[in-house]
């Protein structure tokens, strides 16, 4: 990750990104729902699209997707792929698009859904004929990359990866960038002539529109001069079925999904905010939560953006206060300014991608079990999350703080998989942690109250080292415990400040090697890195118009 | 691919050539000695493609980003073996191929292409030295007999590729010496002929018959062809030369440029100028341009060569003049990169010194009283684009005279010799007169194929061994029904 890279992919310079990024936020089909309604709160006007690789079986994910509430289904062929892309995935994963996109627009339109998602296909298309084709098998849009990059001037040369384009496309070097001969109309004239293709063909056809032509796949048929012997097999019937149906249901997009936007509690929430959104004015509200209100604050950090741009409204400007059972995705992609304080509980997806807001956790006055020895918020928590603060009194599920960059977050103990690809940030964990903690863990830093000395042999050691703490260590830690107990009156905080000098040395700190070089290189200190993570960047300086 | 920035930190460097003045006084080669460290900097350019132009800009299909990978690696052994792979004679392509693969060369978008021909010499080179390059002759023969008639490149590749499947090869020539062209047509200053002498000696090893001053059709009748053999494979060339019937063409002192260029050869090599290249005795004597004023009509390769070896007699002055316009310095538009470009070349004899000159037509010969030429009356030209076909109008006012006592036609070849073997055969045409074959297998006759240029018509070395490589495979497949032999879809090389 060289200067410019790790800066605008918001990465620490000098450390490397494990690329592809594996997606522990969805494991099922659920999963994926929760993410669409995430998306969807934090852009209302953003069409949620899931890309399907186009394979064996994938009618049923589609409809499963399409159930899910996604605005918008790209069925992938085999035959793209980057330049960067490794050759086994190349040869070896998946399936031509026509077969995927068959297959999901006829289960779709079998089970009545086909009306609410677009479907688009990709997958090296080139021609009029590519589209019309697509078109006919159930696709109403498009996608073409290859053929748009090899008309500016891409040799498809496979070198993405190594900043040595030779013609200038896929690199960073100022003097290959200066090779670069593409103009915007060489692309505006490909795609005229892709286009003036489509409209010949349709013309033949008889087709008006695109939407006309969708899932008429009776117009194509199978060639008869296919000479090669391989051919002879060939038997596209399943391909070129058209499932029956009568004039109710939809054969292209015909309905937007209910995406149930209009009663969520941030428009409550929003309500309450207007002050604040107006004019930055302070703000307070309490309300009461089931787990039926999901990503509680994400809508808000969307009108916070739209006004505010990333950097959002000064801490704790809008200040809300929480009683009961939160639902999924607490705080998910919440922004600066919010401070959600919840008295009870939460599900999965905890801080999801947060971004700078607040968040605070303890349990209910009421509640009568131990917080440390109870998980009062979910799985995956933190999954993501750019920048913000976070207090739990009590335990986390598993999957802590995955791919986390920059949350800084105190937390009463954590299940397996804790900080897994975790890239920036600090976690700070009073009590037990599960197995394979840190796996692929390549930024930030954790520092874990080990009580009972067992948690050596439940770190995954191979890209971080743990070692004991020094001053600056130990005023981290203290600065986040007053905090913690400050914000939730915790019982672990407490005795641990009283009994300071002889606890601190039970704090096991956990740092990948590879950060605390390119820290050291840049002569920043831990703390200073902490405190604001953009000091990395401090003597970067990012020439857009480079080349 | 070795070092993936390579291209950016070395640029493209040829061995140095001699100094003109010096190397004109003597046939031996051009360029000086490199070491192997400058061919692996070379290699060290190329890119690995993802798309490698080259392959499909190689006639042959030469697996090019391997070997270049193999020199960088010094693994010399390796890039021989790859590019053996593909190319029976990398030693003679190395040398006077005009790289089409260079031309087709990714990094020739917008830096110079990588120096492949230069690294192909150097695999030849370092593998003979090394001793890499031993007979291996087939451990089982077919017992089948071939003829292959001609013993240019296309049948030195045929002869070689059909003797490696098994079949006892008999390659017959009429001239005195085998090679074709590389023998009497190159000169010695672009392929000194003992690297041929040295590839032989292998395909002998391996068991290749060679049989010289053989006309076939004349001391070898057709039907006894034949009779003697399973298979005939024709790789005789195109022969007939273009003339230039205008005015004065019998005058003396006007000649076939192989006539002139195969003497030089026979007088390098030390034998009798008496019978051509073809075996026929040279009925206008020897021919040398010392202290005269040559022009050499044709401006493509084989005028160059006259160029170069006019000027080693020690020509009063040498003249090259051409039909067409002046080509571009670069790339014409009309030839985009990875097409073969349209372009001004300059030859190393272009180097040594030669007038040229272009859009000029030759009206007449004029001679003096004993019959001799004196002069060239040319006129100056101007190409005009009329419905698609560009069409030559004389410049009024232009026609003059300039002095010359030996005209040397270099204005390329016909076709093959259709009288004696071919007709004999009761062969077919193309339109063109060349010898018409499906898959390289004759129209007429299915046990007898045609490759190189007499099958495709006048083209480069490279083609030709292209030629003589995927018509032994089409003549190995009719003879037992499969191959095992590799052609440019088919390749056996084990890739690492």
């Amino acid at each position: 990750m060289d200067d410019w890279i790790g800066r605008t992919r918001h990465s620490t310079p000098g450390v490397g990104l494990i690329s592809p990024p594996p997606h522990h936020d969805i494991y099922s089909i659920e999963d994926l729902a929760q993410l669409i309604s995430d998306l969807k709160n934090a852009n209302r006007a953003a069409r949620i699209s899931v890309k399907l690789v186009s394979e064996a079986g994938v009618g049923t994910i589609a409809t499963g997707v399409a159930k899910a509430h996604a605005d918008h289904i790209l069925i992938s062929g085999h035959d793209g792929g980057t330049g960067a892309s490794p050759l086994s995935s190349i040869r070896h994963a998946g399936l031509p698009w026509e077969l995927g996109l068959a297959e999901a627009h006829q289960t779709l339109v079998k089970n009545k859904l086909r009306g609410r998602v677009t479907i688009q296909a990709d997958g090296q298309m080139r021609t009029g004929r590519d589209l019309a084709i697509a078109a006919l098998l159930g696709a109403e849009e498009f996608g073409v990359a290859t053929a748009a990059l090899v008309a500016t001037g891409c040799i498809m040369m496979r070198k993405c990866h190594l900043n040595t384009c030779p013609v200038g496309v896929a690199t960073q070097n100022k003097e290959l960038r200066a090779l670069f001969t593409g103009k915007p109309d060489h692309v505006v004239n490909m795609f005229t002539f892709l286009a003036m293709e489509l409209r010949e063909i349709m013309a033949e056809l008889g087709f008006r529109t695109i939407n006309e032509m969708v899932g008429q796949a009776q117009m194509l048929e199978l060639r008869n001069n296919l000479a090669h012997w391989k051919y002879k097999n060939v038997n596209l019937d399943g391909l070129l079925y058209k499932e029956p149906t009568n004039l109710d249901v939809a054969l292209y997009k015909q309905e937007d999904q209910n995406h149930h936007l209009d009663d969520v509690l941030d428009r409550k929430l929003i309500e309450l905010a207007q002050p604040a959104l107006a004019s930055s004015e302070s703000v307070y509200g309490e309300f009461t939560v089931q787990n039926i209100d999901r990503s509680i604050g994400t809508m808000l950090s969307n009108e916070i953006s739209k006004i505010y741009g990333g950097p959002g409204l000064p801490d704790s400007t809008i200040h809300v206060k929480l009683r009961g059972t939160a639902g999924q995705s607490f705080g998910a992609f919440s922004t600066s300014g919010i401070k959600l304080e919840l008295e009870g509980d939460a599900n999965d997806y905890f801080g999801k991608g947060l971004c700078g807001a607040q968040l605070i956790v303890y349990p209910d006055r009421a509640a009568q079990f131990k917080p440390e020895e109870n998980s009062i918020v979910g799985n995956v928590s933190f999954y993501g999350a750019t920048s913000g603060e976070a207090f739990i009194r009590g335990m986390a599920g598993e999957r802590f703080c995955v791919r986390n960059s920059g949350a800084k977050v105190v937390v009463e103990g954590v299940g397996d998989h804790g900080l897994e690809y975790m890239t920036g940030g600090l976690a700070i964990i009073l009590g037990q942690t599960g197995r394979n903690f840190a796996a692929g863990m390549s930024g930030g830093v954790a520092y874990v109250y080990d009580q009972d000395g067992t948690f050596a042999s439940k770190v995954n050691g191979e890209m971080v080292n743990l070692e004991s703490l020094t001053e600056e260590d130990q005023g981290i830690i203290r600065e986040y415990v007053d905090k913690h107990f400050q914000y939730t009156t915790s019982n672990v905080a407490l005795a641990l400040i009283q009994d300071w000098e002889n606890q601190i040395g039970r704090f096991v700190k956990v740092m990948p090697g590879d950060f605390r070089q390119a820290l050291a290189g840049r002569g920043i200190s831990l703390a200073d890195q902490i405190r604001d993570k953009n000091i990395v960047y401090q003597d970067i300086t990012v020439d857009v118009t480079q080349g | 691919m070795g070092k993936p920035t390579g291209f950016l930190e070395f640029t493209r460097e040829l061995p140095k050539k001699r100094d003109p003045q010096q190397r004109i006084h003597d046939y031996k080669e051009i360029e000086m000695p490199h070491s192997e460290q400058d061919s692996q900097r070379q290699a060290a350019r190329c890119m690995d493609c993802g798309t490698p132009f080259c392959h499909s800009g190689c006639p042959l299909g030469n697996i090019i980003p391997e070997f270049n990978d193999a020199v960088y690696e010094q693994n010399w052994a390796y890039a021989y073996e790859i590019l053996s792979s593909t190319n029976n004679f990398p030693e003679f392509t190395g040398r006077i191929c005009p790289a089409p693969c260079e031309a087709s060369c990714v990094l020739g978008i917008n830096k110079p292409p990588v120096a492949i021909e230069f690294i192909e010499k150097s695999i030849a080179e370092v593998a003979f030295e090394h001793g890499y390059i031993t007979p291996k002759p087939p451990k089982v023969r077919t017992g089948k007999q071939v003829a292959v008639v001609g013993s240019g490149p296309a049948g030195l590749a045929a002869a070689a590729q059909l003797n490696k499947a098994g079949h006892t090869v008999t390659l017959f020539e009429r001239a005195d010496q085998i090679g074709g062209l590389l023998r009497y047509g190159i000169p010695d200053f672009k392929l000194e002929k003992w690297t041929i002498d040295r590839r032989l000696a292998v395909m002998e090893a391996e068991g290749v018959t060679f049989k010289t001053g053989v006309n076939v059709g004349v001391d070898l009748k057709a039907k006894d062809l034949l009779a003697d053999f399973d298979l005939v494979m024709l790789t005789g060339g195109s022969t007939v030369p273009r003339d230039l019937p205008i005015p004065g063409r019998d005058l003396k002192g006007i000649y076939p440029a192989m006539e002139f260029l195969s003497q030089q050869n026979k007088r390098n090599a030390n034998i009798p100028v008496k019978v051509d290249h073809r075996g026929e005795v040279y009925g206008d004597g020897e021919l040398l341009a010392t202290g005269k004023n040559v022009v050499v009509i044709g401006g493509g390769d084989t005028g160059s060569d006259c160029v170069g070896t006019s000027n080693r007699h020690g020509a009063t002055s040498v003249t090259q003049i051409e039909l067409m316009p002046m080509p571009p310095k670069d790339r014409a538009e009309s030839t985009p990169w990875p097409n073969w470009p349209m372009m001004l070349r300059t030859s190393t004899s272009h180097e040594e010194g030669c007038d040229r000159h272009w859009s000029i037509n030759t009206k007449e010969f004029i001679g003096d009283e004993n019959g001799n030429l004196k002069a060239l009356r040319i006129v100056d030209l101007t190409w005009k684009n009329e419905n698609g076909r560009m069409q030559m109008v004389e410049l009024p006012g232009s026609e003059r005279d300039v002095p010359c006592e030996l005209a040397l036609l270099a204005a390329g070849f016909l076709h093959p010799q259709h009288n004696g073997l071919l007709d004999d055969l009761g062969l077919e045409y193309d339109e063109r007169g060349n010898v018409k074959a499906t898959n390289y297998q004759t129209t007429t006759n299915p046990k007898v194929f045609a490759a190189g240029d007499m099958r495709r018509g006048q083209s480069l070395v490279v083609w030709a061994i292209s030629e003589g490589r995927e018509a032994a495979r089409a003549a190995d497949l009719y003879l037992m029904g499969e191959s095992m032999l590799e052609a440019k879809a088919v390749s056996m090389i084990a890739v690492e």
